[in-house]
């Protein structure tokens, strides 16, 4: 289960997201990221708050960023806590997405 | 995505069921039915284990299977358990998804003697677009830097460790794209936890035909 907020700092739409981002979140979680990257373009994913993330939460934030590439929006992935940071890691996330230690704004 | 596996081994000059390596497809059948299973939104991974999040019938035999199947063996409960357990069910998988595909109207089925005695099984085309379809989409995420769509990144993480890429583009380029293909192979958990399997199993079929030193 997640919960999303969203406002804008500085240029940036920041989508903060808490919770665990799995199998149930997951389609919550790309419904708010892609609807962002269309209507914003630039969109950071807050997820210093984000406890988990499991494959269909990973695949969820890689659509997204799938959808901001195809409008040429920017996207980023931001301030991931130690235990998401290492499946970024193992996945080699930062190859395929901006992934930030703090959020850029 | 099990019957892409099967269609991309499919030789569409000679209706032969092919692969660079063989006990690979194998592994890549057994990664495709997890897939399936993860795209039905009946199962879900981190990055080690595998869990269960809805046990209710998919409508297809044999995901319905393994999930009543996994529902049932509550020991395991790794990635890695459930590639080394479905594996051994590797003949069904492929027959069942060579069914489906002639079934379907895209194979037929011959059967012949080679030296009078040696059964040859065929599974000739009779239409070959769903096949072309699966390789340009593969040979597309490769070619190019984008994020490719879910479905392809986890094809291309089982074709790859099997050796069934190079049916798809050539080995130039399958060479000058190599990095793309390992991001892309790295980015799921049971695609990782294949490509061991088959690393594992290379190596043991590497040690047994070694010449004994005594």
């Amino acid at each position: 289960m997640i919960q999303v907020t969203q406002e804008t700092r500085a240029g940036w739409h920041v989508v903060g997201v808490r919770g665990r981002a799995d199998s149930e979140a997951a389609d919550e979680l790309e419904g708010a990221l892609r609807a962002a990257v269309e209507a914003h373009p630039k969109v950071a994913a807050d997820f210093a708050a984000l406890d988990y993330i499991s494959s269909a939460g990973l695949r969820a934030v890689l659509q997204a960023a799938r959808a901001a590439q195809q409008r040429n929006a920017e996207f980023a992935v931001c301030s991931p806590s130690a235990r998401v940071q290492k499946v970024f890691d193992m996945s080699g996330l930062q190859h395929v997405l901006r992934i930030y230690g703090e959020l850029p704004c | 995505m099990l019957e892409e596996v099967v269609l991309l081994a499919v030789d569409e000059k000679t209706g032969g069921l092919r692969s660079t390596r063989e006990f690979g497809t194998a592994y890549a059948l057994v990664g495709a039915v997890l897939f399936d299973l993860a795209l039905a939104g009946k199962i879900d991974t981190d990055t080690e284990v595998i869990q269960i999040i809805d046990g209710k019938p998919t409508g297809n035999t044999t995901l319905d299977r393994v999930l009543v199947e996994m529902s049932r063996r509550r020991d395991l409960n790794t990635v890695q358990d459930w590639i080394e357990h479905i594996y051994h069910r590797k003949a069904d998988l492929e027959g069942e998804a060579l069914a489906s595909l002639i079934q379907q109207g895209i194979l037929c089925h011959e059967k012949s003697k080679r030296m009078w005695f040696v059964d040859v099984e065929r599974f000739p085309m009779v239409n070959d677009r769903p096949q072309q379809h699966v390789k340009l989409r593969l040979a597309e995420a490769i070619r190019t830097d984008g994020i490719p769509d879910t479905r392809d990144i986890m094809l291309i993480s089982i074709a790859e460790p099997c050796g069934l890429l190079s049916f798809v583009v050539d080995d130039a380029e399958l060479a000058r794209r190599r990095d793309r293909i390992q991001m892309l192979c790295n980015l799921e958990t049971i695609s990782r936890k294949v490509a061991r399997a088959i690393g594992r199993l290379d190596g043991t079929l590497r040690a047994q035909m070694m010449p004994r030193i005594i």
